[in-house]
């Protein structure tokens, strides 16, 4: 039969998502200032106190801000039990359980996607993994280059689209390649395709099979960012959206967003069983990685690493994973999207809600339109009021603490808003309000 | 009904359920009453077994399990169902018990030891609140401590207007952001066209320097051939002339030297290179001098040591992490620079208009995120400052005068002892000796004998985690054989713990 979901009354919340201070008066208030002596117990209690009032409550059920929100209790304890025992991932001998338990949750991982074999390593962000991938791609297709730089090599190029995350620039830049040789140029080598599941306004899917075909057709290593939409693997109803997954060289995927394990926990994950990624990153450190251990040193994984001391990131999403079952992490997913279609629906019934385009993902974009605007569209001046509509709403939001959700412009599209719906804890009451608030915010405008 | 962790409480409905794409949706899916439960039940479990007996000398600093045991014994698969409440706490207490316990007094294995409880507790509520640190906006209170914490610590290195700077995930990546601040500062353009075609970049480093080096010249495609070790003298520091020499060889291959990085506190010795001198050559040369202070730099903290990082203020930047001898807890790095014109922004920032909008209604000159190579990124000067304000500044000296006690006493008492040797005076935190175990001390020392002496540290080692009584790394170095590093770190080391470290060796190697 079906699921019992566990229903609650959910009280009118009366915690703000903030308590808004512009930097001046919070630097005041805080008393940041650090001296020679020791506080006293009560000072620091109330330190604690202030700094969690006046910090944005991103586990609040209307904290639609970003790519990550709510909070899950099991990988809290995982988070907890990390600080409380404080080691490195490097070795074996110095965090044995969180070597094995990286590699099973790892291989969880890879198995989602579809590829019972492969390597991977937890990094510090999505956007390092971006990095991961374009070093590896690059040191398969020129080896040498760890060892002789780029100098003498061909200009190499990589491909993207214009929707990807702004980390396939950085990494661009930071491994030396350049930022103009992210795209299509004329006399360069390429060597990578970077594809994106679930970008990160749009929450928009690459069609990967397609791409996966013009990168077996001219040898280009494929990685998939999927950070933001890894967790799609999860859905057997929805996982369509990723079809053709297990055709990439390398993927990135973090749980830290839709799945809610916490920041940093980001999974880079690739097909090769060759040690490319220890053969590219090692540099063999002798006073790290003995190699005349009584243990079997092929549990020493620091050296894949870019990293040396390396924070533990696996704990809580294996502890997390645990209490809830594949099952439950597959539900949550599902209801997700269950609730961004509802918003939706919700949405087109009323007056002012413009989408920008119909959702793949969890990701709403849309306009509000005040009813002083309305009809107005193609007269002059048009784009311009628009464009002021959405950082005053967003003002008037934080000021008042009842919710937060980011917007942006695009090109030439003006200020839209971007609502993200991830946390299970968001009712149908918390995204009806969203529509109410957003209008009585901007009635006046 | 037998339902795993979200132990199900039925209650009346505020509205109708609705189906939506097969979902019913009615009312939160997240139970907060059984997971806060689930919370409360933990916490006393981690305060009991994660804080209070693995920092008690009486316990074992590890549970030794080779990796096949270990599998069995923690049952890690995952799998479709969820595991019970009772499951979930008992799985909490196999994590803790098998895990090796770097609090524990007698953990010297590696850079980082012990455990402050101010900084537990400022990480627990990190944690709880689960802040991204790249605006104001998401981050206010998180965003304005980084700001005084990197400031605070930016007049320790001796920059009195001030400077820049951010927290890294690890020293390894700061010293990738100085390797990237350095090309960008020389050569612009180098950001947009990349490195092909250009002339080769020479950087420099004592051959002691940390291996992130190394790393970081492959990771940004500069290559580790690129990197040009410069002797070191028989203390481990870098030799001044030999620097001048390298930098002159660079040039007359026709490469380019852009930076030379400085090491204060070696990773095996301890060592602190003499940056005045080294300072000098990059003036002469317009090199960026960067220094590697991960390990050293928390001797500034000391009034009575900072000495060792004489010159330090002319550095163009520092990385420096709190997590190790200020026992931060990891990851808490910083990279200083003394630039004010915006380099580290300009070199990084890529100015995405989803997250860094023009038009907020605040100074948006407060959100710092694009001046990293991170997009989301961690609040980890949160809990340095925590500590800080806990202990004060005075605090944290003492700590830090404590170890250097603490490791001048241990090497004193090698040299009394015998069949232990010193390699070399410590000058911080790491002693660095071998243990000569009876059989082998009226041999010759030929080549037999250091052979033999070669499978001496990592016998003992073998058996001092399996008893669980303590943790010291050994490592070959250059042409030396094995050889122990014990690191003094934690204030809850005693005297008897160093005496004990003898006693120990010596009994587990008495037969050898």
């Amino acid at each position: 039969g079906p699921h019992q979901l566990p229903c609650d009354i959910l009280p009118n919340d009366p915690t703000p998502v903030c308590e808004w201070k512009d930097p001046e008066m919070l630097r005041d208030l805080l008393d940041l200032e650090l001296g020679d002596s020791s506080e006293p117990h009560e000072k620091l209690l109330q330190l604690c106190r202030d700094v969690a009032r006046f910090s944005v409550k991103t586990n609040h059920p209307r904290f639609f801000n970003q790519l990550f929100a709510g909070l899950d209790h099991h990988a809290l304890v995982g988070r907890f039990l990390s600080d409380s025992l404080n080691t490195s991932q490097y070795t074996y001998e110095v965090g044995p359980v969180f070597v094995l338990m990286e590699e099973v949750v790892l291989t969880k991982l890879r198995a989602v996607i579809g590829w019972n074999s492969g390597d991977g390593i937890f990094c510090p962000g999505g956007s390092i993994s971006t990095m991961y991938a374009m070093n590896l791609a690059r040191y398969r297709a020129f080896p040498e280059v760890k060892v002789r730089g780029l100098w003498s090599l061909p200009r190499l190029a990589l491909f993207t689209s214009q929707e990807c995350h702004y980390s396939v620039k950085k990494s661009a830049c930071f491994l030396g390649i350049g930022l103009e040789n992210v795209q299509l140029v004329d006399g360069i080598f390429p060597f990578m395709v970077s594809a994106t599941s679930g970008s990160t306004v749009f929450g928009a899917f690459d069609p990967l099979d397609e791409i996966a075909d013009v990168c077996q057709k001219y040898q280009l290593w494929f990685h998939v960012d999927a950070a933001w939409g890894g967790s799609v693997l999860l859905s057997k109803k929805h996982r369509h959206l990723m079809t053709g997954i297990d055709r990439a060289d390398s993927v990135a995927w973090n749980p830290h967003k839709m799945m809610m394990a916490g920041l940093q926990c980001s999974a880079f994950l690739l097909k090769d069983t060759s040690n490319l990624l220890k053969l590219c990153h090692s540099a063999n450190a002798t006073y790290l990685f003995q190699q005349d251990k009584f243990y079997d040193i092929s549990y020493d994984t620091g050296d894949k690493s870019i990293q040396c001391g390396r924070k533990v990131d696996c704990l809580k999403l294996w502890l997390m994973w645990k209490a809830r079952g594949t099952r439950g992490m597959e539900e949550r997913v599902d209801r997700a999207f269950a609730y961004t279609r509802y918003l939706m629906d919700e949405m087109k019934k009323r007056e002012g809600f413009q989408l920008l385009l119909e959702p793949q993902f969890v990701n709403i974009c849309f306009w509000y339109i005040p009813p002083s605007l309305r009809g107005q569209q193609g007269q002059e001046g048009y784009e311009e009021k628009l464009s002021k509509v959405a950082p005053i709403v967003k003002e008037r939001m934080i000021k008042k603490g009842s919710m937060m959700v980011s917007y942006q412009p695009r090109g030439s599209q003006v200020n839209f808003f971007r609502m993200v719906v991830i946390n299970p804890q968001i009712t149908r009451e918390d995204l009806d309000f969203f529509l109410d608030e957003i209008e009585s915010l901007a009635s006046d405008l | 009904m037998d339902s795993p962790s979200a132990d199900i409480h039925l209650s009346p409905v505020t509205k109708n359920a609705v189906l939506v794409d097969g979902v019913v949706l009615n009312g939160p899916t997240l139970d907060s009453k059984s997971g806060e439960k689930f919370v409360e039940e933990a916490f006393p479990l981690i305060m009991e077994e994660a804080v209070r007996k693995a920092t008690n000398v009486n316990e074992k600093v590890c549970e030794w399990q080779p990796p096949d045991a270990l599998k069995q014994l923690l049952d890690l698969e995952l799998r479709e169902e969820g595991e019970s409440h009772q499951q979930i706490l008992q799985r909490c207490q196999d994590v803790i018990k098998y895990s090796v316990k770097t609090g524990h007094p007698r953990f010297f294995n590696q850079l980082y030891a012990g455990l402050d409880h101010y900084s537990l507790v400022a990480r627990f509520i990190t944690e709880a609140l689960n802040p991204s640190v790249y605006t104001y906006e998401v981050s206010p209170v998180f965003l304005l401590i980084e700001e005084v914490v990197l400031k605070k610590m930016m007049e320790y290195v001796g920059w009195e207007k001030g400077g820049d700077g951010i927290f890294c995930p690890g020293g390894s990546v700061s010293n990738m952001y100085a390797v990237n601040v350095a090309r960008y500062k020389h050569c612009p353009n180098i950001k947009d066209e990349g490195l092909s075609g250009l002339p080769r970049l020479v950087m420099f480093a004592s051959e002691e320097c940390h291996y992130s080096i190394s790393k970081a010249a492959a990771f940004l495609g500069i290559g580790m051939k690129n990197v040009y070790a410069v002797s070191s003298d028989d203390r481990g520091k870098m030799i001044p002339e030999e620097l001048e020499k390298q930098v002159q060889r660079a040039k007359k291959e026709g490469a380019v030297p852009f930076l030379v990085c400085a090491t204060a506190g070696t990773t095996v010795f301890g060592a602190f290179d003499p940056l005045q001198e080294i300072a000098d050559v990059c003036k002469k040369h317009h090199l960026w001098l960067h220094v590697d202070a991960s390990w050293g730099g928390s001797a500034l903290m000391s009034r009575k040591h900072r000495h060792l990082l004489s010159g330090i203020h002319r550095a163009d930047s520092v990385a420096w992490n709190p997590h190790k001898m200020l026992m931060a807890g990891l990851q808490c790095c910083a990279f200083l620079m003394k630039d004010r014109t915006g380099l580290l922004q300009m070199c990084h920032s890529a100015q995405a208009s989803y997250l860094f909008q023009k038009d907020k209604f605040y100074d948006v000159s407060c959100d710092t995120g694009d001046k990293s190579i991170q997009c989301s990124r961690r609040s980890d000067a949160f809990k340095f400052w925590f500590m800080w304000k806990a202990i004060g500044t005075r605090g944290l000296e003492g700590r830090v005068n404590r170890a250097l006690a603490l490791a001048r006493y241990l090497a004193e008492e090698i040299k009394k002892k015998e069949g232990f040797r010193l390699l070399l005076e410590p000058e911080y935190a790491n002693v660095c000796f071998w243990y000569i175990p009876p059989s082998l001390r009226n041999m010759p020392e030929g080549p037999e004998f250091w052979k033999r002496l070669h499978q001496v540290a990592p016998a003992i080692k073998e058996r001092m985690m399996k008893k669980g009584s303590m943790m010291i790394g050994y490592q070959p170095h250059r042409c030396q054989v094995n050889f122990f590093r014990q690191i003094v770190i934690s204030p809850q080391v005693s005297r008897e713990d160093m005496d004990f470290v003898l006693k120990e060796i010596e009994a587990l190697g008495v037969d050898m």
